[in-house]
This record gives C-alpha cells, structure tokens and sequence, in this order.
C-alpha cells in the first residue's frame, strides 16, 4: 500500500508545478535563511572578539605601568593602581556568551541582552544593551529564521502536498474502486499521508542537516533538533490524515487545513502576543529608572552605621578585613549599597520576566507551534532564559569586584601586579550558552500528534463499521 | 442588475452555514481584538502619564544641587502611544519605553518589557490592525474563494447568463459582496475602537484609517472574484487564494525585512559606540583632540571678558567649557545618529518600495503611520527627545556659568525655584498630512493595484464570457 502511495505522490510531485515549486520554495528559503543565521553568528563572535581586544588593550597598559613601577599615566596623575579603584577600572574583563552551535537557527528571536559586557564595580546587566542596532520596522514584521520557516512553511508545505487527499477520492468517486483494489480506503488515505508526511520530513531533516553541517553541531544536540523537526512533521501529518478522512470535497480540505494552519500558527500565538502586551502595559521600568536613580541619592544620605550594617550582612566575610576603626564611609561603601540595591532591582526583573515566561508556556500547551519555536530557541541557546542567565553571572562577576574593592580599600596596603593578576583570574570570562532541554515541548508535541492520531483511528474505524453494516443487513436478508 | 445580484450573492452567503458561521467569527474577532487592545492601551496611557507624573516629582522634589550635578542626575521620558494606538501598535511592541537625559551623552530609548516572550513575539498581536490587515483578507478569501468557481461547478453560472446577468455585472456584484464584508468588519472595529476610546480620536486620522482598509480590502475581494472566475475548480481557487495569502501577510513582510537587512546593514553597537567616542575624543577630522577644543573655548572667554586668567573671570568658565563640550558632543552625536537615522529610512524605502509587490504590506505601512506607531513617528519621538535634552543641558550650563558662581566653584547652588522652571518633556505628534506624505510609495502602491485590478477584472469578464477557466 505504502509503495502505491509512495509511487503515486511522486508522480503527482513531479507532474505538478505548483508542488513542485512549493517543495523548491521552501528548501531554497531554509538554505537562505541558514545562511543569514550563521552571517549572524559570525556579527556575535566579532563583537566578542571586539570586546575582548578593548580587554586586552587596557590590561597590556595597566600591565605596563605596573612592570615600569609606574601608578599610572604621567599625564593624569589621578590614577593609582595601587589602589584596588583603578586596578578594577583596568581590569576590563569581559564576561562574553558565546553562542551555542545552533544559534544561527534562532538568530530573529528577540533579544536585548549584550554578548560581552565588561565587568566593573559599576556594571548594571540590566542596562546593558544588545550587540545589535536593530530597526524596529524590520524587527515588527516578525522573526525569519529557520524556526520560522520550519514551524510556519513545513505544516504549509504538507498542507500543498495533501490538500486533495480523501476529497479529491471522494469527489470523483474513486474510494469503491480504491476499497476493491486494496481491501479499505483509510488505509489508503492514511499510507498517502504518511507518504507526503515522508517528503515533508525529508525536507526538514535536510534543512536540519545543512544547519547542523554550518554551525558544526555535536551529534547530539543535532539528533534533538531532528527529533523535534520529525515530532512536529508527525504531528502535522496526523492532522493531515483527520482532515483526509473526513473530507468530502478538495476545497473542504482545504479550508479545515488553512482554518488549522490559521488557528495555530497565527490565531493562537497573536492572543499569547496580545496578552504578553496586556501583561507589560504597566511597566515603564520605573524600578531601573526614577526609582533607582533616586534610591542611589538615598544611599548617599544613609548614616555611617547602616552602611556599614548593609554592607557586612551582604558580605559577612569583609567583617575580616573590617579595621578596628571603622573608615569614614566613602564612595566605595557607597557604591557597595548601590550594588545591593541592583541585587534587589535584578530578582523583582527576574520575577516580573517570569511572568512572561509563564504565559509563553501557556500558549504552548494551547498551540503546539509556539512549544516547537520556544524548543528550538531554548536549542539555539537563544532567548530570555539564556539572556537571564548571562545578566546573573554577570551580576555575579561584579558582586566579586564589590567585595573586593572594599576588602582592598579597608586594609588599605598599596596593591602590585600580582594583585592585578588575581584579580583578573577572578573574572570568569566566557558563559557558554547553555541549550535548555526541550523535554516540556516534548512532550506537547507528542501529545498533540497522539491526540490527532486517536481521532484519526477513531474516524477510521468508524468509517469502516459504517461501511460494514449495509453488507450485514443485506446477507441478513438474504 | 449589480443590486440584484448583490443582494442575490449575500443571500447566498446567508444561507451558507459555513460562510455565516466564518462572518460571525470575523465579527467577534474584530470586536474582542478591538476591545482588549484599547483596555491595553488605555492602561498604558494611564501608566506612561504615571511614570512621567513620578520623573517629574522626583526633579522637583529634589534639594537643590550644582546645576552640573543635576545635569548628571538627569531627566526620564516615557515614550507615549501613537494617538491611534488602540487602533494599531505598530512597532510599539519593539521599541524602548524609557530614554534617560543626562549631560554628555545622548541615550536611546531602553527597556521592551516583553522581550521575555521572545517566543511569542515572531508572531502578529491579535489588534484591530491584525484582523483588519491579517484576518479579513482571510476571511474575505475562504467566503469568497468559490464565489464563481462553484457557479461554474454547479452550472448556475450558465443559467444566469441566460437570465442576461453580464459577466462585468456578475463579477463586479461578486466583488462588491465581499467588500462589503471587510467593510462591515472595518465598521466593526473601528466603531468598537471608538466605544472603547478613552479620548477622542482625530476625524480626519480615524477616516484615513478607514479608507486605506476599505483600499486594501476591495483590492483582495476582486483579486478573490478573479482568481476564483479563473479556475475551474473550487478546490484550486482555495489552494491559490490561500498561497497568495501566506505569500502576502506572512512571507513577504519578513522576506522584504530580510532582504533589506542584507542589502543595508546596520553597524553593531560596539562598532558604533566606538567611532562616537572616538570622535568625541580625537575631534570630527581626527585633527582637533578634546584638550586644544579646551583651550580655544578658555581663551576665547577670557578675550571676551578682557580678562587674563580664570579667577578673575565675573563668570563660571567651567559652564562655558562644560556647554562647549556639550555642543561638540551634540556635532559628533548628529553626525553618527544622523547616519544611523538616514541608513535606517534607507531600509524603510526599501521595505516600501518592495511594498508594490505586496498591497498588504503596503496597507499596513500606511496604516502604521497613521496610527502614530511607525518608523517616523518614533525617529520623530527620539529627535524630539533629544531636541529637549539638548535645551535641559544648556540651561543647566548657562545657569552654572552666568548664575553667580565663579569657576572652581562646584559646591555653589541656584536657587530652588529654578529647577522648577524647567518645563516637561512634552511629544508633538507627525501630523496625519505628515504621515501620509511620508508614504507616498505605498499609497502609490496601493492605487497601482487597485487600477491593475481593475483591468483584471475587466478583462477576466471578457474571459468569463468566452467560457474561458484555469
């Protein structure tokens, strides 16, 4: 049955210019955009590369001064760096991510995080803008990477391939020839799907791989991504197989198909969009704004005994350094606060963006599209999971420097090169993104196709039992 | 004979379950998007003015300080919607909210509060435009996809020949029927917006934003009526109408974006932040460095006051050079945002003139613009913005200098009443002639379409008539 079907949906490909061109179509606009994705990657790892030579310039003059037994430039004698303040302004160090091997595939999502941000004492990774400049016009029309075209063209691509089937059978009144020549016509309908279901994986799985080849990805992550292109082909062709055994016209098919197509690729994520607008309507960033200028001008007038209290419960370990007569609280016990405020502006941020983290996943459970584009984000490393965990090492990284400075400006004793040079190996430098496991989307996807599936059997045997019930009636009579 | 056959053809819609049921949930998609829509953007609103009533109390409630001080203590601006945002967001969903004024520096607008439904947002808002731009046509192409296929199927096309209804009559009534649909729906949304408006919107805005839709939605029901007289089968009409629909409202916008992405491309931020700081250091011709600039500006005070050293100075020269410096900062800042503003409307023209090939495309540029909430209207909110930086910062300075400290004096303090005298930041929309001036292209596009469509349905009459079909 499957070689018929195989033979015949060949044939039909070939003969048909439109299919054909649709096949084409997608193929050559998946090629592009693998292409684009990885002039993409390659824009990230020169503004790492960027960042990292600005480190390196400033580290190789302040390592200069300090071999010369210098403090600093002659001609601005302000510089000391024998004091910790300088030595963490030269210590430039970036905290870069680097991409994972599949981020060219995502390289549209949207994302403000920077891919290398120097750390210092005054770093706020909430400020940091991304490597990119965009324009919001090209932005707005919406994402155009290879998640968007195997989530939006791959379900189209069946949709043009199988938009006859079970109607076209049924409207020229072939299915009676088709029920005696292979014994029952769901079995007919259901091998031409799987076949044209073949040739839409084989699309995908090609992309998969021309993605997979460019960006050098490790069999393992490639074997997931293909895992989650074959779950969502199945899921699609199980949905092509109902509407194949229901059908009663082509145009009825194609309108359940296009309603579906429309239902899930755009109605359902332009509610999730909508409600994701509803849920940000309040927020003008007033905490990293108004309210975190002003809370900086309030640590200014805070008296010496809290600082001091502040500081120490954050850092319980500069209680060590701590002289037995407490300094006059300066600007770097002030900038402490400062940071300790930023800890508490980062975990209300983190909160409010959890927010919408919860309603991406509750879209996804309603449109199996939006679990198949958040996979193969979190597969790309890309998106607000991976930019959150960037902004909280590099929160980390300065924390370190804070505790640091106000160690080195309480003990007082002039720092040397080998102080620069711990300080610079205390700086973590790379934050490889992390791929987040797809076992949630998963399991949508599976649990989508297993529900078309069963709707599908269920239309199957019921069709066949109505079949079978005048045949009883009539050997009854008889 | 167009009335009758009107009617005939809504009765026919009618009478269809499925086209009534496809109506009913076109409706109910026009109003519920409508109505969530403007109850986001009214508390949007509500909230922009929060944040503004909040920046603003905290620069008045402030104790008085060094004008200098306050300069970096500096100001927000809240951007606020578009005046037809309700109506259409357009790109306020990717674009910063908040753009901090400070001395030395000129800032871009920060912080998109979604940004965490990354997953979410490669996909259109469910807003008035979105059913307007995205929906209706979908829905105007499954009502309408077997309007004449299905005539010619059945065999009613041949009997309404011979009741004398003429092929231009029959296709110009089938066109009007499904007009008449987007213009129902266009009535929908647009009378819901106005329900739900907190205040009034603009007639000649609202009506603007009604024609380009009424344009744009006859242009697809003829090219539905066409396409559907050309093929012989229902099915084939469906499987075209609906190609071209994926082609028009999902494809093209982000291929078009693509292509012009590749074709202009933007420099990165570090690139860009770099060559800024590099001119504001070495000077605009790399010749003219931040200390010799110092200089002119000291002596050129001092020749000014026929005096010969600074103490003697009546005035502040640190607010002079602090001015001078700023004015400099201004030249680098125009020259490098200038460039990223003209390569930026160089991808827009681009995008527009791509938009000949796509009316819907075309439809919704224009319907951005006059909702407020496009490309010029946020390039004009930044200029403006930084238009009223520039003005804080010299006021500040000008106050530092001539106010009644002398130079080396940072601890000298206007009086408090001072700071209260500076006014709020307050945004002066494009007028609507000015938004639609600024898509001249697009109307362009839009009215070659309609003329093209025309012909084509003119000219699928005179094939109609021939008997002849795909």
């Amino acid at each position: 049955m499957i070689r018929a079907a195989l033979g015949l949906e060949l044939r039909t490909l070939l003969r048909s210019p439109l299919r054909l061109v649709v096949l084409i179509l997608t193929l050559g606009v998946g090629g592009f955009v693998i292409a684009q994705g990885q002039g993409d990657v390659q824009r990230w790892r020169e503004a790492i590369d960027a960042g990292r030579s600005k480190q390196e310039e400033s580290v190789a003059e302040a390592r200069a001064f300090l071999d010369a037994d210098q403090t600093g430039p002659e001609d601005r004698p302000w510089i000391d760096l024998t004091k910790p303040l300088w030595q963490d302004r030269y210590a430039a160090t970036r905290l870069v991510r680097e991409p994972a091997p599949l981020a060219g595939i995502a390289f549209a999502s949207l994302e403000t995080d920077a891919v290398a941000v120097r750390i210092s004492r005054s770093t706020d990774p909430l400020l940091a803008q991304g490597a990119k400049i965009e324009n919001p016009e090209l932005e707005a029309a919406g994402g155009f990477d290879l998640v968007t075209v195997l989530a939006l063209f791959i379900p189209l691509l069946l949709l043009a391939l199988g938009v006859e089937v079970g109607g076209h059978e049924r409207a020229s009144g072939i299915l009676p020839l088709i029920r005696v020549q292979s014994g029952g016509e769901s079995r007919w309908l259901c091998a031409r799907c799987a076949v044209i279901g073949g040739i839409g994986a084989a699309a995908g799985l090609l992309l998969v791989l021309a993605a997979s080849v460019a960006g050098a990805v490790d069999l393992g992550s490639s074997l997931i991504f293909a895992g989650l292109v074959l779950c969502y082909v199945a899921l699609w062709t199980s949905l092509l197989t109902v509407v194949a055994l229901v059908a009663r016209h082509p145009s009825q098919g194609a309108v359940a198909l296009g309603g579906f197509w429309i239902v899930l690729c755009i109605l359902v994520p332009a509610l999730g969009v909508e409600r994701a607008a509803a849920i940000g309507a309040e927020d003008f960033a007033l905490d990293l704004t108004v309210d975190a200028r002003d809370a900086g001008g309030a640590a200014g007038d805070l008296d010496d005994e809290s600082v001091f209290e502040s500081l120490l419960q954050r850092y319980p370990r500069l209680e060590l350094d701590l002289p037995d007569e407490r300094p006059s609280v300066s600007y770097v016990e002030r900038g402490g606060l400062g940071f300790i405020e930023l800890e508490e502006r980062m975990k209300q941020r983190e909160a409010l963006g959890q927010e919408q983290v919860m309603l991406v996943e509750r879209v996804s459970l309603a449109s199996p599209v939006v679990a198949f584009t958040r996979a193969l984000e979190g597969l790309a490393g890309r998106g607000p999971g991976a930019a959150q965990e960037h902004q909280r090492a590099v929160l980390d990284a300065v924390s370190d420097r804070v505790e640091r400075l106000i160690a080195g400006t309480w003990k007082g004793d002039p720092l040397d090169a080998g102080d620069f040079e711990e300080l610079l190996a205390s700086t973590p430098e790379v934050l490889s993104s992390r791929q987040r496991a797809p076992t949630k989307d998963f399991v949508i996807l599976i649990a989508w196709t297993l529900a078309f599936v069963a709707a599908a059997a269920l239309l199957s045997r019921r069709g066949s039992r109505r079949r079978q019930v005048p045949q009883s009636s009539v050997a009854a009579l008889a | 004979m167009i009335l009758t056959l009107l009617v005939n053809e809504w009765r026919g819609l009618l009478r269809d379950g499925r086209a009534a049921m496809l109506l009913a949930l076109g409706a109910l998609l026009a109003v519920a998007s409508t109505w969530t829509a403007a109850s986001t953007d009214a508390r949007e609103r509500l909230a922009q003015v929060t944040a503004t009533g909040d920046a603003r109390d905290a620069w008045i409630e402030r104790e008085a300080d060094n004008p200098h001080q306050r300069a970096h203590f500096g100001d927000f601006v809240f951007r606020p919607s578009g005046p037809l945002a309700g109506l259409d967001s357009g790109l306020q969903m990717v674009t910063g909210r908040s753009v901090r004024l400070e001395a030395h520096r000129q800032n871009d607008a920060v912080h998109v509060p979604h940004k965490e439904a990354s997953a979410l947002l490669r996909f259109d808002r469910l807003e008035p435009s979105t059913v307007l731009n995205l929906l209706a046509p979908l829905v105007l192409i499954l009502a309408g996809f077997g309007t004449v296929a299905s005539e010619r199927e059945s065999g009613r096309l041949r009997l309404l020949r011979i009741q004398g209804a003429s092929p231009v009559a029959l296709l110009l009534a089938k066109a009007l029927s499904l007009w008449s649909i987007g213009v129902l729906l266009n009535l929908l949304v647009v009378g819901t917006h106005l329900f739900f408006a907190q205040e009034a919107a603009a007639v000649g805005s609202t009506l603007a934003y009604f024609s380009v839709h009424f344009l744009a939605l006859w242009i697809v029901s003829v090219l539905v009526a066409c396409v559907s007289s050309w093929c012989r089968r229902p099915g084939t009409a469906a499987g075209v109408l609906l190609g071209l629909w994926v082609g028009s409202a999902i494809a093209l916008p982000r291929l078009t974006a693509l292509a012009a992405n590749a074709a202009i491309p933007l420099p990165s931020r570090d690139a860009f932040d770099a060559a800024m700081q590099e001119d504001r250091e070495k000077g605009l011709d790399g010749h003219n460095p931040r200390d010799v600039r110092r200089l002119e500006v000291e002596e050129s005070v001092l020749a000014e006051y026929g005096v010969s050293t600074k103490e003697e100075l009546p005035v502040n020269l640190d607010g002079f050079l602090m001015q001078a410096d700023e004015e400099y900062g201004n030249q680098v800042w125009d020259q490098h945002f200038g460039r990223l503003e003209q390569l930026l409307r160089r991808q827009s023209d681009l995008v527009a003139s791509l938009s000949l090939a796509n009316p819907l495309q075309a439809a919704d540029r224009i319907s951005m613009s006059i909702a407020g909430t496009g490309l010029d209207s946020h390039l004009a909110f930044l200029n403006q913005v930084e238009s009223h930086r520039r003005t804080l910062v010299q006021k500040l300075n000008d106050e530092h200098a001539l106010g009644g400290s002398k130079t080396g004096d940072w601890a000298w303090k206007p009086e408090l009443d001072f700071y209260g005298s500076f006014a709020t930041f307050q945004f002066e929309p494009l007028s609507l002639g000015q938004a639609l001036a600024r898509c001249r292209a697009e109307w362009g596009a839009l009215l070659v379409w309609f003329i093209g469509l025309t012909g084509l349905l003119l000219y699928s009459a005179r094939r109609l008539e021939r008997g002849g079909s795909l």
